[in-house]
């Protein structure tokens, strides 16, 4: 028998070692299709947590909780998910809170809105407050609960947070002071908005659509009137 | 299948190999050996178990990857209110990835026991060669790097206050094969590293 002197088992070793891991590669792919997690319409929206008021106490808030896990399409009864990005110090989401009111009772199908009645899925609302790196942003959670309820006498972005437009608000709000989602979901500015689809997946973003009304891409998203 | 029961199918071989690794437990050689008389070297029987317990470390990396893929589809595998949650720890996007690339846990198991496998499987292919001793002393350097990156891991699982059962089990893997390839390079040290028959004691 003949012998190769020149041969190196660590060359036949490489080979082997390779051929398991590319093995290994093309079975992850076969088998599965990861979502890449991020903030840009078609990703994952990342987690979104901390403390949050309903209107009658502060309890612990995780949004994987108002989730659907393997939703389709297919399933119309699913709760989809508006997240709001806000600070009680800022002006434009002083001025939205009225329509934000509106819209929140409208997709939940508690009120009507401009007399129509929303016939699509159900729309829950979140308002994620923050409290921007800007000189005359302080807030607090007494301020996050005078601005959802329109109560008391704090401070907000044009007032006294009681004067606010609009109805008092039935949604939920998460105290963000600490800017730990903000920082996470990759917002800087406020109010953005998000509809996330009941498994999670970003369905909209306003920042990627400056033309486009919230109001108008949940019609167009959910497919409801 | 029940994600826990999945575990064990890694940790048996992994407690074998590791048997086979220690001095501890020198009845499951002589059981070996008496089999297949080649595993009456203890070299071999190192490098067996070295083998395998890289072997699963490589497989569970995989698994973990696999795990935090499904995940990202919006499936849950191995999701439990317990402290026990490998989903809540492999599908938390703040943690799931190395802080500097970007690259899954997951691809870096993989390619971390790759190498290592490599380095263990030419060891034991050739034994007498030049860069065998070299090779052992690249893998216990590979393993020593790994404890920093497992003690950030755990730092991460206490944060979340969950831990991944997988994971855990691929750090476990990593600490038993810097243990196997400390052993065999003190085998080479010692000269223990030969093919011949042990010696009788009654010459």
């Amino acid at each position: 028998m003949r012998y190769d002197e020149e041969a190196d088992v660590r060359t036949d070793t490489a080979i082997k070692i390779m051929a398991l891991f590319f093995a290994s590669i093309m079975f992850l792919a076969f088998t599965t299709d990861p979502i890449a997690s991020g903030t840009k319409e078609g990703q994952r929206a990342p987690s979104l947590e901390g403390m949050s008021y309903n209107g009658t106490g502060w309890t612990e808030f995780n949004m994987d909780d108002w989730l659907v896990d393997n939703w389709t399409e297919t399933n119309t009864t699913a709760e989809w998910l508006v997240v709001e990005f806000m600070d009680t110090d800022c002006g434009f989401c002083w001025e939205a809170a009225e329509k934000m009111g509106q819209y929140a009772d409208y997709f939940s199908k508690t009120n009507t809105y401009e007399g129509e009645i929303w016939d699509g899925p159900v729309i829950n609302f979140i308002a994620n407050v923050g409290e921007l790196n800007i000189q005359g942003h302080e807030s607090s959670r007494a301020e996050i609960e005078a601005f959802r309820d329109k109560t008391g006498s704090e401070a907000c972005a044009k007032g006294d947070c009681s004067n606010r437009p609009g109805n008092p608000h039935t949604f939920t709000y998460i105290d963000d002071l600490d800017l730990d989602n903000m920082d996470s979901w990759n917002t800087d500015g406020t109010p953005t908005y998000y509809l996330l689809q009941p498994d999670g997946i970003v369905a909209w973003v306003s920042s990627e659509n400056p033309n486009e009304e919230l109001l108008g891409a949940i019609q167009r998203l959910t497919g409801g009137e | 299948m029940d994600a826990n029961i999945v575990l064990m199918l890694y940790i048996i071989p992994l407690l074998f190999g590791t048997a086979l690794i220690t001095p501890f437990f020198p009845t499951l050689g002589t059981a070996l050996g008496g089999r297949w008389p080649q595993y009456q070297i203890p070299r071999r029987q190192r490098l067996l178990g070295l083998n395998l317990v890289l072997l699963i470390g490589f497989a569970i990396s995989v698994h973990t990857l696999w795990i935090s893929n499904k995940i990202s589809e919006g499936g849950a595998v191995c999701s439990s209110s317990t402290v026990f949650s490998c989903d809540d720890v492999l599908g938390n996007a703040a943690y799931n990835t190395d802080p500097v690339f970007g690259l899954s846990w997951g691809m870096i198991g993989m390619v971390a026991f790759g190498v290592l496998l490599f380095l263990a499987n030419s060891i034991s292919k050739e034994p007498d060669a030049l860069w065998a001793e070299r090779f052992a002393r690249y893998g216990l350097y590979l393993t020593v790097i790994g404890l920093p990156v497992i003690a950030l891991l755990i730092s991460y699982e206490v944060a979340m206050g969950k831990i991944c059962q997988y994971c855990t089990t691929a750090h476990v893997a990593n600490i038993i094969a810097l243990v196997g390839f400390w052993t065999i390079g003190r085998m080479h040290e010692r000269g223990d590293w030969n093919d011949d028959e042990p010696e009788s004691s009654t010459n």
